[in-house]
């Protein structure tokens, strides 16, 4: 096998492991501090998506300068569906939380994925500005600009949020809150702000990854599952609550199904990163870098 | 209660006679064919329920024991082997698959989120790879299609149907389903008991995936040509969840009213407002998990008993009796 | 200036409190003391608001607390720390007090509140970038303190500090307790170590099965017939 071609598959590996991390930090995060695991992340991924999408073919707006305001609208959104959906469950002791949330999750995928359907159809669609198509060339690889600026993105989001997470009161709110939320309130700390807050906080970050997406790839009504299965891997691998072990794992998974494209078959390219899932679950289930909860 | 049992048994004699008979009583083929439909879903929602409702285990990958069982069926059947063997074979090689992930989460004690999006990943898998191994679509062989015959598809799914449901009803009447549901509702509590949580589950599972593969078998006897990885896409994951759910998860007639309803509605919703029923589904689902937990028949019994209060207030009786409560467990 | 009057309380269907009045004053340290499950800890989650009492008022500085959300209470001046401590074990001491310090009006005053806190637990001072988690049990225990102080209470709720401690530390943080509330802190302190907890208290409750059965000044308590045979053998 040529060594550009291994370079190739890692560097697109690397490129869209970025995403699937950035992805999967918003579920990790809801999921860490409500314990409400949302099936319906890659539909709200999705949403941001299609805002981005409008903004761009409606009016004009660039996609990366766009992200702002996909994120925005993803904020709306999330408190929508918290408020009407998910704070309804989050007085439930933790095990019929999570599988009540499940259930409301994969009944809001399916609503929006078919609400997505009779919005744009079910074409495939992509942003596609005039810088769309430059690649940059480094000794033989090829990095579409977009990807890359995509991957730097992704990188500014979860340092962000490490930053967030661990200088500021609110962050440290939101991990003793996780960690303990009864202890939390009796620190004063008003738990369901927090929930509301990082439930929020998560649907923003889906926003931006599907804004990325359809700049880097495509946005279609039914790959919500697609990526919420993504972002479950990844969360799986890189354990709750760690956001460098969500990037790693993100990474991993990236590069692993690059790999299998190379060497078994495009088609199995998502066979792969779910068997991997299956074994981590299995042998593994705190997550390959994550430590054992409780 | 004995005798509210035997007016149910009657009914559902009287029931299946009558569904028996409808074909005799020159019914249109596409009132037949609606009617299968619902044999179908009925045995697909019951087959979801015994490991979804008495266990409490979320399976959002039914589709996978689905699909493999229309694949077993049609494969075998194709290929010249006798009906009740391939349905038989149908039922069974889910079984083998379901082992695959039940074996290990429940014997580690995974928490059941765990299990639930194992699930999901195993159905994607399955989907995915008959994409790629068979990208085509399958036929009934052609004497089959060039007489095709509903009458007997009728009958032998209706009895396929009848079978499906005595299994569940004979599993939560037995011991195993009252250590079912004790592990359901409190896993340790169970086992101090001396319920042996991960047989208990185990079963439940494999219970599950035989009947979930005899609907697949009971599909492709059906159905002349599809996609051979359709059977396996998630609506067939999604729909068991919304019909048992719509129905009342953890008893045994849910499942049966939940198909019932959902096959009418559908039809009647695809008139009205086409692909948009796909959108009420899922907020008629989201609607019966966060408000009415039970379903169509908790919905039912709390008429019931609003009924009876009234009427015992009324008659100054001395007992208000509420009758059996069987509110699953959330 | 907490006041509980005939509160019920209970999980579910198990009522476990049935007509407990107890009060605490201004600057006073009061024990409660009795049997495992008696309903100790469930009274202190009553007066955080952890729990919503089904009958019967709490009391403090004259507001009625029964509908207020357990973090308001906290602001009012009420702070707990809970059986076991439950620091963060994730997060570093200084993180911990930081977080003890969430209030407004706390957070004001954090940093001189946190000096004063090492001064009092100086073994926390040299331990602040460590993670809670490898504390020790003592350790742990002052930390829990600690945090609770940084939230600047009016009134501290202590539950069982000096539980699965050794004798010297039990000492040690009784000491500090008995400091705590010299320094105007009121304190209502639940105990299993019944003598030292009555030797220190200026009153104290008995609690059994969900009942106050008996109050009086610790000295009082401790000489009680039915006390000393029950709970100092
Ligand atoms: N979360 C809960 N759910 C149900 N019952 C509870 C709960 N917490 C406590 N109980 C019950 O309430 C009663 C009182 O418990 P509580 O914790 O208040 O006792 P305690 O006096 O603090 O005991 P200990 O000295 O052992 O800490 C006990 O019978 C206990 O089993
Ligand atoms: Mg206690």
């Amino acid at each position: 096998m040529p060594t550009t071609m291994v370079a190739q598959s890692l560097a697109s590996g690397i490129l869209v492991g970025a995403l699937y991390g950035l992805a999967a930090v918003g579920l990790s995060l809801v999921f860490g501090v409500t314990k409400i695991l949302n099936v319906s992340h890659g539909e709200l991924l999705m949403l941001g998506g299609y805002t981005s999408f409008w903004l761009f073919t409606l009016f004009g707006v660039d996609p990366f300068a766009g992200i702002p305001l996909s994120m925005f609208a993803l904020v709306i959104i999330g408190l929508i569906v918290y408020q009407l959906l998910f704070s309804r469950l989050i007085k439930l002791p933790t095990e019929d939380k999570i599988r009540t949330s499940l259930l409301v999750g994969f009944g809001l995928g399916l609503m929006l994925q078919n609400i997505a359907l009779r919005l744009w159809t079910a074409d495939n669609r992509g942003i596609t500005p005039s810088y769309a198509g430059a690649v940059l060339t480094v000794l033989g690889v090829r990095l579409p600009y977009v990807r890359v600026a995509s991957l730097v993105i992704a990188f500014v989001f979860l340092l962000a949020l490490q930053l967030f997470l661990q200088k500021t009161y609110t962050g440290k709110a939101i991990r003793a809150t996780a960690q303990d939320w009864e202890a939390a309130t009796l620190m004063g700390i008003n738990v369901h702000r927090v929930y509301l807050l990082s439930f929020v906080l998560g649907t923003a970050l889906a926003g931006a990854a599907g804004t990325l997406v359809a700049v880097g790839y495509s946005v279609e009504p039914v790959m919500g599952l697609h990526w919420t299965l993504k972002a479950l891997i990844v969360l799986v691998m890189g354990g709750i609550g760690s956001i460098a072990g969500t990037l790693i794992g993100g990474l991993i998974l990236g590069v692993t199904e690059s790999a299998a494209a190379v060497w078994i078959s495009g088609n199995y390219r998502h066979v792969v990163g779910l068997a991997i899932f299956i074994l981590v679950l299995l042998i593994r289930p705190q997550g390959l870098f994550g430590a054992k909860e409780g | 209660m004995t005798i509210k049992k035997g007016i149910s048994l009657a009914l559902l004699v009287i029931g299946v006679v009558a569904l028996g008979l409808v074909p005799r009583m020159g019914a249109s083929e596409s009132l037949l064919n609606l009617l299968i439909l619902m044999f179908i879903y009925t045995m697909l929602a019951t087959s979801w329920n015994i490991l979804g409702g008495y266990t409490g285990q979320v399976n959002l990958g039914h589709a996978a024991f689905f699909g493999l069982g229309t694949l077993t069926a049609r494969m075998l059947y194709t290929g010249g082997c006798p009906l009740p063997l391939a349905f038989l074979v149908a039922g069974v090689v889910p079984v083998v698959f379901s082992m695959l992930i039940g074996v290990p989460a429940f014997r580690l004690r995974l928490r059941g989120d765990y299990f639930t999006i194992g699930t999901l990943a195993l159905s994607q898998i399955l989907y995915i790879t008959i994409g790629n191994v068979l990208p085509k679509i399958t036929y009934l062989p052609m004497a089959d299609i060039q007489n095709y015959q509903i009458l007997p598809r009728y009958y032998i799914i209706l009895a396929l149907t009848v079978f499906t449901i005595g299994v569940a009803y004979a599993l939560v009447k037995s011991r195993l389903g009252l250590g079912l549901v004790a592990v359901r509702e409190n896993e340790d509590a169970a086992e101090s008991l001396g319920v042996n949580a991960f047989a208990h589950k185990l079963l439940a599972l494999a219970v599950s995936a035989f009947l979930g593969g005899l609907t697949g078998g009971a599909y492709a006897y059906y159905q002349p040509s599809y996609y051979f990885n359709y059977t396996f896409s998630p609506p067939w994951s999604l729909e068991p969840v919304t019909m048992t759910f719509i129905g009342g998860v953890g008893t045994v007639h849910g499942p049966v009213i939940g198909a019932i309803f959902f096959v009418l509605l559908k039809e009647w919703l695809v008139l009205r407002v086409g692909e948009y029923h796909l959108i009420i589904f899922g907020v008629l689902f989201i609607l019966v998990v966060l408000f009415l937990p039970g379903g169509l028949v908790e919905a039912w019994e709390r008429i019931r008993r609003l009924v009876a209060r009234r009427t015992t207030v009324k008659a100054t009786a001395p007992t208000a009796c509420a009758g059996g409560n069987n509110l699953p467990g959330n | 200036m907490l006041e509980l009057e005939g509160v019920n309380a209970g999980y579910k269907d198990l009522q476990v409190l049935w007509g407990v009045s107890l009060r605490v004053g201004e600057g006073e340290l009061v024990a409660l003391v009795g049997p495992n499950g008696a309903g100790k800890t469930t009274t202190l989650r009553i007066i955080s608001g952890l729990l919503k009492p089904t009958a019967g008022s709490v009391r403090f500085l004259g507001r009625q607390l029964d509908k207020e959300p357990a973090h308001r209470i906290v602001e009012m001046g009420i702070v707990q720390v809970p059986e076991g401590g439950r620091v963060f074990t994730g997060m570093s001491v200084q993180e911990n007090l930081e977080l003890g310090a969430f209030t407004a009006r706390a957070r004001k005053e954090k940093e001189q509140t946190m000096k004063w806190v090492y001064q009092l637990f100086p073994r926390l001072e040299e331990r602040r970038h460590q993670r809670a988690g490898t504390l020790s049990g003592g350790e742990r225990q002052m930390l829990a303190i600690g945090r609770a102080l940084m939230a600047k209470p009016r009134l501290l709720l202590l539950d069982e500090p000096s539980f699965g401690l050794a004798p010297i530390l039990v000492e040690q943080i009784f000491e500090m307790i008995a400091e705590i509330n010299r320094q105007g802190v009121a304190v209502l302190l639940v105990e299993q170590n019944v003598r030292a907890a009555l030797e220190l208290a200026q009153r104290a409750y008995v609690i059994e099965n969900g009942r106050i059965v008996g109050e009086g000044s610790g000295d009082a308590l401790l000489s009680f017939e039915s006390v000393r045979s029950a709970y100092l053998g």
